[in-house]
């Protein structure tokens, strides 16, 4: 009878929590999306901090991502193309490559490197700020933290998925042109014909909603876990573990609800 | 009214005169370039313009306390009260470097120093 009881107050206390992160969540993200349309908002300052935020986020990492992104697309088509070759399917390995590259893995992965580089860094970064009362010394020289610190990452990181995601699909798309038809124009018409058969207006929105909640998820995220974070130093590493599970998981429960609403 | 405390710390990441040129720049709508000036101007004048690149960990007490006194200052209000000054300005003999710094501005409205009782002698002058 007490294992019993033991495991319902168990089961409760997770749903309770899992209930309280998914609030805390949604309501900083309505309080972000409603300074986001005040005009107040958008001055100077925050747009610059806008600026640095997209920089460290993306100009800063671009070299490494798009030699990243080309050996990935590179190691993939070859497969595709050879899979298709043995099983006589050549006619859709563009499409196939397309599909998998561009519309899944890659944002995936992009979403991926975004969480471990600058995800980890937000999450400790703003833990450290709540621990060291720096939010409270913020508030008290009346610079907002929402829109100096927070709302400027939340958009430098649905702006870096977004574009860092579309250049390593137009990386894919050159490799899986040069791998199937080699440096000659003469397959130009067929490819972008596959290109715009793919990519309706369905499929592009949805892999435009895709990359924001990727976007958000690792920015979001490791946000409102470095605020969650009790004000003890030794509670930081917690916090961060915690936040980057979280981001994980929410990685792939949109990837997942994606694939699923895409071929299910 | 502006507080000096050890309980309001600086931003870490940023430099000295970032610090200070937020206050400008989220209240006063003034650009980057001219809020940094008017950080600048301020730490000169209370003889500290060598602060104005180095961050947090990278700075004495006094330094630390130099750059939030200057944080408090540029809020312009009309009570600026420094807390336990002695928990933060343990390197220098402080009722002095406070006074001296405070002969340095040209700042309005009155300034109030919160100290522990038993600290109260190192007042007298």
């Amino acid at each position: 009878m007490n294992f019993l009881t033991a495991s319902i107050e168990s089961l409760g206390a997770k749903l309770t929590g899992w209930f309280s992160v998914g609030y805390s969540l949604f309501a900083f993200l309505a309080k972000a999306g409603l300074l986001l349309m005040h005009p107040g908002t958008w001055n100077r300052a925050t747009f610059d901090v806008v600026i640095k935020q997209v920089y460290f986020t993306s100009v800063q990492i671009l070299h490494v991502f798009l030699g990243y992104s080309l050996v990935i697309s590179w190691l993939i088509v070859s497969i595709i193309l050879s899979t298709a070759r043995d099983f006589g399917l050549s006619e859709f390995a563009t499409e196939m490559t397309i599909r998998v590259l561009v519309l899944e893995l890659l944002p995936f992965l992009t979403a991926l490197f975004i969480a471990l580089r600058s995800g980890s860094a937000i999450n400790t970064e703003v833990a450290l700020m709540q621990v060291n009362n720096e939010l409270d010394a913020l508030d008290h020289c009346k610079v907002p933290p929402m829109q100096f610190e927070f709302m400027p990452r939340l958009i430098g990181g649905v702006i870096s998925v977004i574009t860092l995601a579309g250049l390593a699909g137009l990386v894919a798309l050159l490799v899986a042109y040069f791998s199937i038809y080699g440096i000659s124009h003469a397959g130009f018409e067929p490819f972008t014909l596959t290109i715009s058969k793919v990519f309706d207006f369905v499929i592009v929105a949805g892999l435009l909603a895709k990359c924001v909640l990727f976007g958000l998820a690792v920015t979001l995220i490791p946000v409102v876990a470095g605020l969650e974070t009790p004000k003890k130093f030794f509670m930081v590493p917690v916090s961060v573990l915690r936040g980057m599970m979280r981001v994980f998981f929410a990685i792939i429960a949109i990837e997942v609800v994606s694939l699923a609403l895409k071929y299910i | 009214m502006a507080r000096v405390s050890p309980d309001l710390p600086l931003r870490a990441n940023l430099s000295a005169v970032d610090n200070i040129a937020l206050i400008p720049l989220y209240q006063g709508h003034f650009n980057a370039t001219e809020s940094g000036r008017q950080a600048l101007m301020l730490l000169e004048q209370l003889g500290h313009a060598g602060i104005a690149p180095l961050r947090d960990p990278d700075m004495t007490p006094a330094q630390r306390f130099v750059t939030k006194l200057a944080r408090a200052l540029i809020l312009h209000r009309p009570r600026l009260v420094i807390d336990r000054p002695g928990a933060m300005l343990y390197d220098v003999p402080y009722p002095e470097f406070i006074r001296q710094l405070a002969g340095r501005v040209e700042a309005t409205g009155v300034w109030e120093i919160h100290d522990f009782a038993w600290n109260q002698p190192l007042y007298t002058p």
